[in-house]
């Protein structure tokens, strides 16, 4: 997560929008903690802060295609830029 | 229901009996528990979901209608939009009205208070307070639960609407026809609500705490907005006293509606323009049945209001030359953009912590200059009716009103270019509401056409008084002494530099505080044109001699309490009769 703030509001609600488009199971993992990566309340309350790594987990029919879309979301920035 | 009286603020004057009717209701406390029998969960549900797919519709409209440069704006509400269409949320809610067999709202409210238990126990602050933009969300859902402008829709019969409280946003597309008198939870006395239901002659009651526990969709009321009660289920006495107090009063203003095209003129020939404040521009055609001389305020916000995008420049121009036109040749000043983030986007705001004191009106347009820049041209095109005059709300300084100038003047370059046609030479004035631009008046003076004084917002900023907010809202004092020297101090400013003064305000339709200002010889009162038959009745019976003296002794008091305890006593004392069916937004309890 390269967000400064982590992944707050905005990119939380980016990523459970994106992942919504699939039809795929999307997992976000947190240490021991999974949460369903379609919800924006599920995302906010694993308060992932800035620096941390998390691991995608995705199956279904478009998994493979998901997880790459997810991946880059998460390199740039969410769309938030430096600050 | 047992039969009861519960006590508010009447805003709008008038009697209205019949049939109660809520169109939205706190989340909070009133949300009522009900068990729901098996065979109704399916529909329960699918009335939860419904209600979801709604709230989600009516957010999705909103979102469309923010204007590019508001980007900030835009991304709170999709995160709400993100919220309210999380599958966890709705699945939460749909389990609870499964499992525990119990009304939708019940089972929404469970299924917050469950997700904000997860929330409260995150360290990240600022995650942690996202549970709020969760109930806000929930909020909406709630009130398409507990009744809409939608389910108004389905009512044959007129009401008496009633609301935790309304919105402009809320008022945007009702049905005026169906609605009898307005009643609500929350408000003061100069909230929206009064100002709605004036300008559409509705009787109106607000800050009506009790509302919402005594009273159910249906129940039959009285709601007297002369005293300012709603009497749940009266009995036969009092339905019979208040038909004939309804009968009497309308009958008072059928009388002085008959004489109100009369000049506003004192006995002793002093003459005061009477004009009208409008908000809608359909008002317009009761300006002249009212007698006002004019329009003296319009309030150019509500064509941004009520629709999804942002009004073109033709619309605006359109707009504005009917409403010169329907008063030619009498003056209509049109003030620009006052919004701010509470009206422009209700509960999706900005995000400041303070709108009153935020980036709002002027400020709000010199940020936003396309904005801005579309109104000028729009108000300069139609500046070809001659009547037609422009003024700059909120100014706080030469430097604000020189950069508003820069933008006009910007404007009229374009347009002589372009070759549109266009009036340069339109009247510009402000109006004077912040403290600081009533210490500057006289400098101000020298660079405007015109001032117009907006004592609602300058006896809340010179206070410190929120006005609608109900726990500080009894010292929103009109009569204060650093209110009456303000006023004062920016007529004479004015004059002194041979510019005109009106006064707009609530002030300036109390019958007790007219004398005052007439006093003070502002040229012109412009007010709310409901207001102006009584008004003008008022100043024809008045003679100046009587104001200057009035105004002399008080302005000798020290403290607001003698001023008002003086100005009743002087007022009633003069014309027993007029103020009968009168309320005052002095304090009344002393008199």
């Amino acid at each position: 997560v390269r967000n400064e703030l982590g992944l707050h509001a905005r990119p939380a609600a980016r990523l459970a929008q994106a992942a919504q488009q699939f039809d795929s199971d999307i997992k976000l993992v947190l240490d021991d903690r999974e949460v369903d990566c379609k919800s924006i309340l599920d995302i906010l309350t694993l308060a992932v802060p800035q620096g941390c790594g998390l691991e995608l987990r995705a199956s279904g029919e478009d998994a493979g295609e998901a997880l790459a879309k997810l991946e880059n979301m998460f390199k740039n920035r969410f769309e938030e830029g430096q600050g | 229901v047992s039969r009861r009286t519960i006590s508010g603020i009447p805003v709008s004057s008038g009697i209205a009996i019949g049939k109660a009717f809520f169109m939205n209701k706190r989340l909070s406390k009133s949300i009522p528990r009900q068990a729901i029998s098996p065979d109704d969960i399916p529909a329960e549900k699918a009335r939860l979901e419904e209600a979801f797919s709604r709230a989600g519709d009516e957010l999705q409209a909103l979102r469309d209608k923010v204007p590019p440069e508001l980007r900030e704006q835009a991304l709170i509400i999709d995160t709400h939009l993100t919220m309210l269409r999380d599958p966890k949320l709705l699945r939460r809610a749909l389990d609870n009205v499964d499992e525990m067999g119990i009304n939708a709202e019940w089972a929404l409210f469970k299924a917050i208070k469950e997700i904000r238990k997860v929330f409260e126990s995150i360290d990240d602050e600022y995650i942690r307070e996202r549970i709020q933009d969760v109930r806000l969300v929930a909020e909406r859902v709630t009130s398409k639960l507990t009744g809409s402008v939608q389910a108004l829709k389905s009512i044959e019969s007129r009401v008496i609407l009633m609301a935790h409280d309304l919105a402009p946003s809320d008022t945007v597309g009702l049905d005026v026809n169906k609605i009898m008198a307005f009643a609500t939870t929350m408000g003061a006395k100069t909230s929206h609500t009064g100002i709605l239901g004036r300008s559409l002659r509705i009787p109106a009651v607000v800050g009506a705490t009790e509302l919402e526990d005594s009273i159910q969709d249906g129940d039959f009321v009285i709601l007297d907005a002369l005293q300012g009660k709603v009497i749940i289920d009266p009995d036969e006495d009092e339905l019979a006293e208040y038909a004939d107090r309804k009968y009497q009063f309308e009958n008072y203003t059928k009388n002085i509606i008959k004489q109100c095209r009369l000049p506003g003129e004192t006995v002793d020939g002093y003459r005061v323009r009477v004009m009208a404040n409008l908000e809608l521009a359909e008002e317009v055609r009761g300006v002249r049945e009212l007698g006002g001389e004019g329009i003296g305020l319009y309030r150019t916000e509500y064509s941004y209001m009520n629709r999804e995008d942002m009004p073109t420049e033709e619309e605006l121009v359109k707009e504005y030359l009917d409403l010169a036109g329907a008063v030619y040749p009498d003056r209509c000043v049109f003030r620009t953009l006052d919004m701010g983030s509470d009206k422009l986007l209700p509960a999706y705001g900005l995000e400041e912590s303070n709108p009153a004191l935020g980036l709002r009106s002027i400020r709000f347009c010199l940020e936003h200059l396309d904005i801005f820049k579309t109104q000028l041209r729009a108000l300069m095109r139609a500046g070809v009716m001659e009547n037609a005059a422009l003024m700059y709300p909120m100014v706080s300084g030469l430097q604000e009103l020189h950069a508003a100038n820069r933008v006009l003047a910007e404007v009229k370059r374009e347009l002589k270019k372009e070759r549109v046609e266009h009036n340069p030479d339109m009247p510009v004035g402000i109006m004077v509401e912040l403290p600081s631009a009533v210490m500057i008046a006289e400098l101000l003076a020298q660079e405007v056409d015109f001032f117009s004084i907006g004592t609602n917002d300058l006896i809340q900023y010179a206070l410190g008084i929120d006005r609608a907010n109900k726990f500080v809202s009894h010292l929103y004092q009109p009569l204060h002494p650093a209110v009456l020297r303000s006023i004062k101090h920016t007529v004479d400013a004015a004059h002194q530099a041979g510019i005109e003064v009106s006064l707009c305000g609530e002030v300036a339709s109390d019958p007790y505080c007219v004398p005052i200002l007439l006093g003070m010889q502002v040229d012109c009162v412009s007010m709310t044109p409901q207001a102006i038959p009584g008004i003008k009745r008022i100043i024809r019976q008045t003679t100046m001699a009587d104001c200057d003296e009035l105004l002399k002794q008080v302005l000798e008091c020290r403290n607001v309490t003698t001023i008002n305890r003086l100005v009743k006593e002087t007022v009633f004392n003069n014309y027993p009769e007029e103020l009968t069916f009168y309320s005052s937004i002095l304090d009344m309890e002393e008199v």
